[in-house]
């Protein structure tokens, strides 16, 4: 044997080693996250119910529905539709774990893009889990990607050209479920995914509709709530309410010409009230210092700290950091809020639910606590 | 001193220990650059985030591998040398015609795809053999198709930086055709004329012509050229009528095009081919693992959050200086606009934010020329024969200077460039 082969032969070795030991911890994020249903969860469906194709694969997802058995309105809440914004997808948990609906109907699911909880961003530094204290044990959850895992659906094309509308975006894109609807149902792996969610939509009559996000502290849309033309007027008024409780919301209305969004597609193609909601998540930001766990769950941030002390950008960062007690408080109380005004505009369509922690108690006594 | 700077020096230490004491390929310096970042950072050895950062850049491996076995196989059917032989001979009476074609042709791949590295490896690669026969300097030659290959990927109607912002920050890819147009093609025309009248005076044909592979378009008719017209066909296609034609991927193209070499001109051995193709990508398709190695432990690290506040904390008065040195550095159009090109435009809120996010992807386009890994100077070395990369990046220098100007004159007058259209 020639030492060039000895040498290609030492690096094979080496290669199969560095795999192995590294493959082993990627697989770790296939083991899915443990998620209890409270009782005030009826049934639990997948979200290939609403479109076939889906069963059997990673894009697959638990519907949590929480039937109060009375008349009223149908609320969707849709958590992680980016994985990597862990407001939202703990919000929808602990409505599944702890809400309990009195009258209407709630349908909850956690983790709309399942397959990007199985994999992070290359090039990020993402860790791929966190883990909360709750009352009887740690509970350990998975930190996603922004999009569906590209092993789903690979390779990217350079420009994503949006369907129906036929807009052109960065070729990442075409693996972000919040730009794929209406979603078709012989498309991309994601815009099955939108188009399963278009379904239920339409199949259970949704009413009021919300999709949970979180953004980087430097985005302008941050702390908001974005609506499409028909919600305002309910928007308004749920500002109105949370601002009374000093806790300051963003109006903003969904771009016309901005296509593919949850907001703007399901507004324009369904009768649902769409809501979108954001938080501000340092972990996604680009001025970020030292990325890990510390910094989903603490959201504490040297960096933005400096940035926003310089002021020559808007940063929406307390200076004491954002929590995701605070932030998944936020969407909960927001979520209430624009549930209540949907009520006053609609007294027909009543939905009222119940055992959801109040933003104050959610900051005092952790999130941990209303976790099982 | 910030500990993040300790980390950044400590890497940027090894890499250069790496490369010119040790003589160690660029691409492995990277690697054990981004290990000591963790070792200093008390990260441990975090294999998992090393492996993840060194699959960062895997779609753009995928392209210059297949990019690169299409070239050799156009090289060795013969269609390379006939394109250039023939390029040259119609319009060497019009020298200045010729190098502006030339650059128009060059940017050709770039605007369609958003590559810069498409057009060094394809229409690059067609007229440097032309080029070198007039007696350019190669590191002249290098720099100017690498300087195309910059504004290529800048001109519309395809611009993946401007994507990369647009998504960060929630701006649809609308009304972009005019300020990209404004951001490259005057400089393109620029380009030319500063190649043409600084290195040609008169194209003497039969001696260009010698140098130049013999043309085999006799022997072989118009099938000569079919692989460059099925991949610029099917790049065409899957962008103008994308409905009918399914975006089979880049590399696909590349090599659907070199296979369909093998039938239309000169015999080659398509494995020998392939294989030779490989070993010269090879030394850049490294450096990309190692870049994203770097880049995954920077992010990491807090490292890049240092730099990306450093550049938000420049005085107003350094404001544009700190752009234009901070931007390019990151040695990535990609990295660079996701990174610090999404919080510029914020704080540009109030000026045309179209003309600034284009004004911002043309300094984030030079920084693939930028070290460590100077990708676009890294294959324009290749393609003309020149070992020293940093010689392609230094005579390119005058022409990066113009481009910043040009982009912080858009943004500074963004309104009123936005009301010239």
């Amino acid at each position: 044997m020639e030492r060039h082969h000895i040498t290609a032969l030492c690096m094979l070795i080496v290669i199969a080693v560095v795999c192995t030991l590294a493959g082993r911890e990627f697989l770790k994020m296939y083991e899915p996250d443990e998620i209890i249903p409270g009782p005030g969860v009826t049934k639990v469906d997948n979200l290939s119910s609403y479109s076939g194709d889906l069963a059997g694969t990673i894009s697959d997802t638990k519907v949590y529905v929480l039937d109060s058995g009375k008349p009223g309105a149908t609320a969707l809440v849709l958590g992680g539709t980016h994985p990597n914004e862990p407001a939202g997808f703990m919000t929808a948990v602990v409505l599944t774990e702890h809400a309990f609906v009195r009258e209407g109907r709630v349908i909850v699911i956690p983790q709309v893009c399942s397959s990007g909880f199985t994999c992070t961003d290359p090039l990020e530094g993402y860790p791929q889990s966190y883990s909360i204290q709750t009352k009887s044990k740690i509970r350990s959850f998975r930190f996603g990607a922004r999009g569906s895992n590209p092993l789903t659906e690979w390779p990217d094309p350079l420009v994503f050209l949006q369907y129906p509308s036929g807009q052109q975006l960065s070729g990442n894109e075409v693996r972000n479920l919040n730009r794929s609807y209406p979603g078709r149902p012989d498309g991309t792996v994601t815009e099955r995914v939108a188009y399963a969610v278009m379904q239920l939509i339409e199949r259970e009559n949704v009413d009021i509709a919300f999709d949970l996000h979180e953004a980087a502290p430097e985005i302008p849309i941050i702390n908001a709530i974005v609506t499409h033309e028909k919600g305002k007027d309910a928007a308004a008024s749920a500002l109105f309410t949370l601002e009374s409780e000093n806790l300051q919301f963003a109006l903003e209305m969904s771009p016309p010409n901005f296509h593919g969004l949850s907001h703007r597609e399901w507004g324009d193609r369904s009768a649902v009230f769409p809501y979108l909601m954001e938080t501000s998540n340092p972990i996604q930001g680009r001025l970020r210092g030292v990325t890990n766990e510390a910094l989903v769950v603490q959201g504490i941030d040297r960096k933005y700290f400096e940035a926003a002390q310089i002021g020559s950008m808007r940063i929406t960062y307390d200076l004491e950091g954002e929590p995701l007690a605070r932030r998944v408080g936020r969407h909960l109380r927001g979520l209430q809020a624009l549930l209540g005004a949907y009520m006053e505009s609609t007294p027909e369509k009543r939905i009222v639910v119940d055992s959801v922690p109040e933003y104050e108690e959610i900051l005092a006594r952790g999130l941990g606590d209303f976790l099982h | 001193m910030p500990f993040e700077l300790i980390i950044l020096l400590s890497m940027l230490v090894v890499f250069a220990l790496g490369v010119f004491l040790a003589k160690l390929p660029s691409g492995v310096a990277l690697v054990l650059s981004a290990i000591v970042g963790a070792l200093v950072a008390g990260e441990g050895f975090p294999l998992r985030h090393l492996v993840e950062g060194a699959f960062g850049y895997l779609d753009a491996m995928l392209i210059i591998a297949t990019a690169m076995i299409f070239m050799k196989a156009l090289e060795a059917s013969g269609a390379l040398g006939t394109l250039g032989h023939l390029l040259v001979k119609s319009l060497y009476r019009w020298p200045t015609l010729l190098f502006v074609f030339i650059a128009l042709f060059v940017m050709f791949p770039g605007m369609l795809t958003g590559l810069s590295s498409a057009c060094i490896l394809t229409t690059g690669a067609l007229v440097a053999p032309a080029m070198l026969a007039m007696r350019i300097p190669a590191p002249a030659v290098g720099s100017f198709i690498a300087m195309l290959a910059v504004y290529g990927m800048i001109a519309p109607p395809i611009n993946i930086p401007v994507m990369i912002i647009g998504g960060g920050v929630d701006m649809p890819y609308i009304g972009f055709e005019k300020p990209l147009a404004l951001a490259s093609f005057p400089l393109a025309l620029v380009a030319a004329l500063y190649y043409r009248f600084r290195y040609v005076r008169k194209i003497h044909i039969d001696e260009v012509l010698s140098q130049l592979p013999s043309p085999v378009h006799a022997k072989h008719g118009i099938m000569l050229f079919a692989p460059l017209v099925l991949v610029v066909a099917l790049m065409v296609a899957i962008r103008v009528v994308p409905q009918y034609v399914p975006d089979i991927g880049i590399p696909l193209i590349f090599l659907l095009g070199s296979l369909a070499g093998l039938f239309t001109g000169e015999r080659m051995k398509f494995w020998t081919t392939a294989r030779s193709a490989i070993r010269d990508a090879m030394p850049v398709m490294v450096i990309l693992v190692g870049v994203g190695m770097f880049v995954q432990i920077m992010t990491l690290t807090g490292v890049r959050g240092f730099l990306a506040v450093g550049a938000l904390n420049l005085p107003p008065a350094f404001l544009y200086v700190g752009i234009s040195l901070l931007m390019p550095a990151f040695g990535s159009a990609y990295a660079s606009a996701s990174v610090i090109g999404v919080p510029l435009v914020y704080v540009f809120l109030g000026k045309d934010e179209i003309v600034v996010t284009s004004a911002l992807s043309l300094i984030a386009g030079l920084g693939d020329l930028m070290p460590p890994p100077m990708l676009l100077c890294a294959f324009a070395s290749q393609i003309v024969g020149e070992k020293n990369q940093f010689r392609i990046l230094r005579q390119s220098i005058p022409l990066m200077v113009l481009s910043l100007i040009v982009a912080i004159a858009m943004i500074a007058f963004a309104n009123s460039v936005a009301k010239m259209y």
